[in-house]
């Protein structure tokens, strides 16, 4: 069985009555391999929240197919195996949330997945641990800040031990703590799990420490590429975005001649490179 | 953190946190049964109410805390007892030209009054010592022999269990809308009726769109979830208990059932 998702010439239209077909999505070709760390960016409409969707079979392809492990997401009988495989966290933790208590939100997907209770608590005890909230197990998920209300989200989908995770603007509702905390749980999942993390993202210097950055423009996949070539790119101002700080001091200091690494986008990586 | 809204679920280990779901649903169940049985009469509400009462002292929550809620709902017991006072024949105890104030009136207002605060109480106790997904579980537990009828007892429970868990995010939302709506001179408490009328469509119409709105992000995240509709049994990590504990509450809820029928 294949570790990538695939989608082969995905396209997406939306049909409303008395207008014509308003296209999300344009032939889209995209592999994405398991334990990667993908960073989605892009305007509003550009069609990231579709395809993001796209991934697990909530919204199908009106032509083309998505292939997950080689599952196609348009077969009905694999729909809770794809929904399974890849993990999906919304925009919103609150319109997520189903249970009262912490650990019983957690256990939700693995109940669903007709696991024994055994299991079922086996994986509540680990997602809750590598997303730091095995403190929290019996609060209420009202009571805890923005940044854990999205870590609870992201361990009620981990429950399901899933091969890829696919969050849809996991930080627009969280301040600059919450953010920090949801982004090193990424990155420790990543690194540690090998599990893979597609994140859509207006914060440039949220998607900047990935492997690789799609930039979608238009429905279409507009860039594709390491986070400096992607940000250097002069594609990258035609799409309307602007790279993070430190991608643009870095590409100041090489205009001017400076010797410096092209490939530092993140302050991890510079403060590294200043102190060596 | 925000302030508790009443209603919502408080965690706890009392003796009333402790008992089974089913249990405490039928509790309740008998409560309001009791409490709403045609021609009842005072004493009965009253002993009634002093159940709840000291039910909601062994449950630890705080009888403050579920007195507070009473607050927001002032108005409909005051309208109700008034209507009732006034626009109920009877024995006249006093009068000023049409207006007469009769005997079985005041017996009326009262007995109306005490039925909806038992009825407040009872399903605040519930939800504030049960959460949703045990009510949901035990709901589903009690409501199992519907199957055999075809009735999809397992999503009716889910859409209690859902309905239950948005009730205090439902209202925190209108408290928002109604706080943005003032800042922009909206008056909620002055004006004629008309304007008050228009300022209450201002508050409804966010809040539908809003609930809609999560309504859909919900269902996106439960499919996300492979929850299905489609009736299957699932495990659930959350085991129902009846011990004997239970037995004893049932016992006390029948010596209630029976005195308020004899």
């Amino acid at each position: 069985m294949d570790g990538r998702i695939e989608l082969i010439d995905a396209t997406k239209e939306y049909k409303h009555a008395g207008s014509p077909p308003v296209s999300a999505l344009n032939c889209v070709n995209l592999s994405i391999r398991q334990g990667e760390f993908v960073g989605m960016v892009g305007l509003n409409a550009s069609g990231k929240t579709t395809l993001a969707r796209m991934l697990n079979g909530l919204i199908l392809p009106s032509r083309g197919k998505v292939l997950v492990n080689g599952l196609d997401t348009a077969d009905l009988a694999q729909k809770k195996e794809i929904r399974r495989l890849v993990g999906m966290v919304f925009q919103n933790p609150d319109n997520q949330i189903i249970n009262p208590i912490v650990e019983e939100e957690v256990a939700f997907a693995a109940e669903n997945l007709n696991l024994s209770p055994a299991e079922v608590r086996r994986r509540v005890d680990w997602a809750l641990e590598v997303s730091g909230l095995a403190d929290l197990r019996h609060h209420a998920p009202q009571m805890l800040s923005g940044g854990q209300k999205q870590r609870l989200a992201v361990a009620a989908v981990l429950v399901m031990q899933p091969s890829y995770l696919v969050l849809d603007e996991p930080t627009s509702m969280l301040d600059e703590d919450g953010r920090y905390e949801l982004i090193k749980t990424l990155q420790d999942l990543n690194r540690q799990q090998r599990l893979s993390i597609i994140m859509i993202s207006h914060r440039m210097e949220e998607v900047a420490p990935a492997e690789r950055i799609i930039v979608l423009h238009q429905g279409t996949v507009y860039l594709d590429g390491p986070p400096a070539e992607v940000f250097r790119s002069p594609r990258f101002a035609l799409a309307g975005l602007k790279p993070p700080p430190i991608a643009r001091l870095t590409n100041s200091l090489l205009r001017q001649g400076h010797p410096i690494d092209d490939r530092i986008v993140t302050l991890e990586q510079m403060v590294e490179f200043l102190c060596r | 953190m925000r302030e508790m809204i009443t209603g919502q679920y408080i965690m706890g280990d009392s003796i009333i946190h402790c008992l089974d779901p089913r249990t405490k649903l039928i509790g309740c169940l008998v409560v309001i049964v009791v409490a709403v049985w045609p021609r009842q009469t005072i004493t009965i509400l009253l002993f009634n109410l002093a159940f709840i009462i000291i039910v909601i002292y062994f449950a630890e929550v705080g009888v403050g805390r579920v007195l507070r809620g009473l607050r927001s709902l002032k108005l409909i017991f005051l309208l109700t007892f008034i209507c009732q006072v006034f626009l109920t024949r009877g024995d006249p105890l006093w009068s000023w030209g049409s207006i007469v104030i009769t005997r079985q009136g005041i017996d009326l207002g009262i007995n109306t009054f005490l039925r909806l605060l038992i009825l407040f109480l009872s399903a605040s106790l519930l939800t504030m010592t049960t959460s949703t997904l045990k009510i949901s579980a035990g709901l589903e537990s009690l409501l199992s022999p519907l199957k055999y009828l075809r009735f999809p007892v397992q999503q009716f429970a889910m859409i209690i269990n859902i309905a239950l868990r948005f009730i205090p995010t439902i209202t925190e939302e209108a408290e928002h809308i109604v706080r943005a709506q003032k800042s922009r001179g909206a008056q909620f408490d002055s004006g004629s009726l008309s304007i008050r009328l228009r300022t209450v469509m201002a508050l409804l119409i966010p809040l539908l769109a809003a609930s809609l709105q999560r309504a859909t992000d919900l269902a996106w995240a439960m499919e996300s979830r492979c929850y299905t509709s489609d009736g299957q049994i699932y495990s659930r990590v959350y085991k129902l208990h009846f011990a004997q504990r239970d037995l004893i509450a049932m016992g006390v809820i029948s010596i209630v059932l029976l005195l308020a029928i004899l």
